[in-house]
């Protein structure tokens, strides 16, 4: 649309400029004359005309804009121009879109009638002797000046007749105006034959621009009254046409001059107009012009006449296509690697979290092996003690209550046992609203042990049953018992060890802190005290307070530490919820 | 003296340990006492009676090695038996080298346990007999006067009444007027009797 834009910009600023100048001059009558093979030829084909028409009606004052069709149509749409002198063709569509009217049609005084003045010669190289009629042209290169000149459009309805689909069955060499670039393709053999105007080779070899016998005619028709070898049947010549915005009386004058011109040599006469029936017939058989399917018209000129911006245009959506299609693949791509990198870095995650818990484990394993010693012994020593009775004659119903300390402890040593398997078991449980008294009591249940084997006493206030919270219970043993080991291991030194465990409820959170009166953080170490591999024991992995840390963002809450003076408390919440917790 | 029925100490923090080795003492017999501390043990014991003391080396507070060197120093007749939750060698060591009965590890067998504690009883019995005689010849002893005591030394030694009156440089009749007021708080009529009365604790 661009180009049509700035050719009607063009129409303004050639025809604004002298309109409104001479006023008082006489009124400027814009003629347009299609100009098929440049501006000179159409000038001096029509010169005589314009001449006629400036004598005959003096008043005015006629002159000649010379273009072609596009560039004419789009003038006739800024009401620019007053009449054209065109082919039929255009004339056609100028008549549906623009209330064109013919009111002559061109006559040369010694030729044929007007309604069989035009027609097409196709031509070849005289040495392709196996090319003889228009059925030959099948699959062969046509070289024409423009998809819309009037001679290929006739030749079109003689290819099509015979059942060539121009479009599929031959390729078409446009090679613009004038006409003698046809000529010249042919010649080159970039094309195989040429559609040409009817009369233009004989005008070509009578100015000595081809030689006589260079080209050869194909498929010739009777040419009737007209002096020149046809390939196609014959149309009116061209009209003298008036557009919707001429003034009638301005067109009646000129149609009166028109008809009453005596043409000298060469010249035009004007006769009245043909009904150009049969360049109706001539667009229905193409489907051009008035007849062509609305949006095929619509997109097939704009694409021919931008067809550098199609062009750019089609490569840009190949760009786009091929540009979404590699960013579509690309994303994929990176979605599987980012997906994988992050089941990884959860797979990490989880093996971290064990490995620590197995290193807590390990820490306490031998405390926990005395612990679990305990439940055995005694089981052993009550049944040996029973067996004793028994052989001493005793009363069975004085061993009932053996038995059950026995059963007791058996219970004992389980639940130690359930506890250390459930503390390493490997599979993260998920989040799941728990009351987190009991796990809290187990966690203190497994450390106890080793607290006593150090002789450290561990002081412990935790309620029976606490509100629900969202947790996975494996982990939140793990952050108190890494919190109890490294307590413990703070006080080793003091005379006299001691721990502090208190659970309770703050506002909307559950408040977890483990204080110890061992000799506090060491200078500096606050900072780094939550980093990863970050330790300042002999054994220790450096990974459980970053990894509690991480425990208690997971869950919603926090790990702080409270460096105070005697006692260092490190704090872990998580918020309470609302729902009940399951069982 | 008539003697008394033995007493076995159970000193375990664990209440199921201590209720069991209970369990087991009491099937075959023997009188038990179970206490939960070193301090609970050393508060409550008997020291007259012969006995055995089953203790745990892992305690809160004062440990198992601290309360036997604590027995040590009363003097306490009781033999001491240590089981413990771990093989701990070197406490092993320290607690043999101090006496121990023995050093049995938990879960232990029923019948060493017994044996051990017969064992103990025993050397406890033992100790508490020679306990016994030193203190008759301390009595018998603490009944004569300094002087009489030197004269018995003497006697005992072989010499004349001649010869430990120059020794102790008084009369051969002073001599002899010791001579008989030991005969007669020793009730023996020969300076044989009064020999075996002075040394021999069986007597």
């Amino acid at each position: 649309m661009t180009r049509l834009a700035l050719i009607l910009f063009c129409a303004l600023a050639a025809f604004a400029a002298p309109g409104a100048a001479r006023a008082a001059e006489p009124v400027e009558v814009r003629i347009g004359v299609l100009a098929y093979r440049g501006a000179e030829d159409a000038e001096r084909s029509w010169q005589s005309t314009l001449d006629h028409l400036a004598r005959a009606l003096p008043h005015y004052r006629f002159r000649m804009v010379s273009g072609t069709a596009a560039f004419l149509t789009a003038a006739v749409a800024a009401h620019r121009l007053d009449f054209l002198i065109t082919n039929p063709g255009h004339y056609l569509e100028l008549k549906v879109d623009y209330s064109a009217a013919a009111i002559a049609t061109e006559q040369d005084l010694e030729g044929p009638t007007p309604s069989e003045a035009v027609g097409a010669t196709v031509f070849v190289l005289d040495d392709h002797p196996e090319i003889q009629s228009i059925a030959d042209l099948r699959n062969l290169r046509l070289a024409a000046v423009a998809p819309d000149a009037f001679g290929y459009r006739a030749a079109l309805r003689e290819l099509i007749e015979r059942g060539i689909d121009p479009a599929r069955d031959t390729r078409q060499v446009f090679v613009g105006f004038p006409v003698d670039e046809v000529m010249r393709a042919v010649r080159d053999g970039r094309a195989d034959a040429g559609i040409i105007r009817s009369c233009a080779l004989e005008k070509l070899v009578q100015e000595g621009a081809i030689g006589k016998d260079e080209f050869r005619v194909i498929g010739r028709r009777p040419s009737g009254s007209l002096n020149c070898q046809v390939s196609t049947r014959l149309y009116p010549g061209w009209p003298f046409v008036t557009v919707a915005q001429t003034p009638a009386p301005l067109a009646r004058d000129v149609a009166q001059a028109l008809f009453a011109m005596q043409p000298g040599q060469d010249e035009k006469a004007w006769a009245q107009p043909d009904a150009y029936g049969s360049v109706q017939d001539l667009y229905r058989t193409l489907k051009v012009g008035p007849y062509a399917p609305f949006t095929r018209l619509g997109i097939a000129d704009f694409i021919v006449e931008n067809r550098v911006w199609a062009g750019l245009v089609l490569l840009a959506a190949l760009w786009w296509l091929t540009h979404v299609a590699r960013v579509s693949y690309l994303v994929r791509k990176r979605t599987r690697e980012l997906q994988a990198a992050h089941d990884a870095a959860r797979l990490r995650g989880e093996q971290m979290e064990h490995t620590v818990r197995l290193s807590l484990m390990g820490e306490m394993a031998s405390s926990l092996a005395h612990e679990i010693n305990q439940p055995l012994a005694a089981i052993l020593t009550y049944a040996r003690g029973c067996e004793r009775r028994i052989e001493g004659g005793a009363d069975p119903q004085s061993l009932r209550d053996a038995v059950q300390r026995i059963a007791v402890q058996a219970e004992r040593a389980g639940d130690i046992v359930r506890r250390m398997k459930d503390f390493v078991r490997k599979n993260p449980a998920p989040q799941v609203p728990i009351d987190p008294a009991p796990a809290l009591h187990d966690a203190l249940a497994l450390f106890e042990p080793t607290a006593r084997a150090a002789d450290v006493i561990v002081e412990s206030e935790i309620p029976d049953s606490l509100p629900a919270v969202r947790a996975d219970r494996l982990q939140l043993e793990e952050v108190v018992i890494n919190l109890l080991q490294n307590a413990l291991e703070a006080v080793s030194a003091q005379e006299e060890k001691r721990i502090g465990l208190k659970v309770r409820v703050n506002g909307d959170r559950l408040d977890v802190s483990v204080s110890d009166n061992g000799p506090g953080l060491a200078p500096g170490a606050e900072e780094h005290l939550f980093d990863p591999f970050f330790t300042t024991k002999k054994n220790g992995l450096g990974l459980g307070l970053s990894l509690s840390r991480t425990i208690a963002e997971a869950h919603g809450g926090g790990l702080t530490v409270d460096p105070g003076d005697g006692a260092t408390v490190f704090r872990f919440y998580i918020p309470l919820i609302e729902e009940p917790a399951r069982v | 003296m008539s003697e008394q029925a033995p007493i076995i100490y159970i000193v375990d923090d664990d209440p199921a340990v201590r209720d069991a080795v209970g369990f087991l003492v009491s099937s075959v017999g023997y009188d038990y006492r179970a206490c939960a501390s070193g301090a609970e043990l050393l508060a409550g014991l008997d020291n007259a009676r012969p006995a055995c003391i089953v203790l745990d080396v892992r305690l809160p507070g004062v440990s198992g090695l601290e309360i036997q060197r604590e027995l040590q120093n009363r003097g306490a007749v009781a033999g001491v038996i240590f089981i413990t939750g771990h093989g701990d060698v070197p406490k092993a060591v320290r607690a043999m080298r101090h006496g121990a009965i023995d050093f049995l590890e938990k879960p232990f067998d029923d019948q060493i346990l017994l044996d051990r504690i017969s064992d103990a009883l025993e050397a406890s019995r033992a100790t508490l007999a020679q306990q016994g005689r030193r203190e008759k010849l301390e009595r018998r002893l603490g009944a004569l006067t300094e002087r009489e005591r030197e004269v018995l030394a003497l006697v005992i030694a072989g010499k004349t009444s001649k010869a430990i009156a120059a020794e102790l440089d008084i009369s051969s009749k002073t001599v002899e007027n010791h001579r008989h007021n030991l005969m007669a708080k020793a009730g023996v009529s020969s300076v044989a009797q009064l020999i075996s009365w002075a040394t021999d604790e069986s007597a």
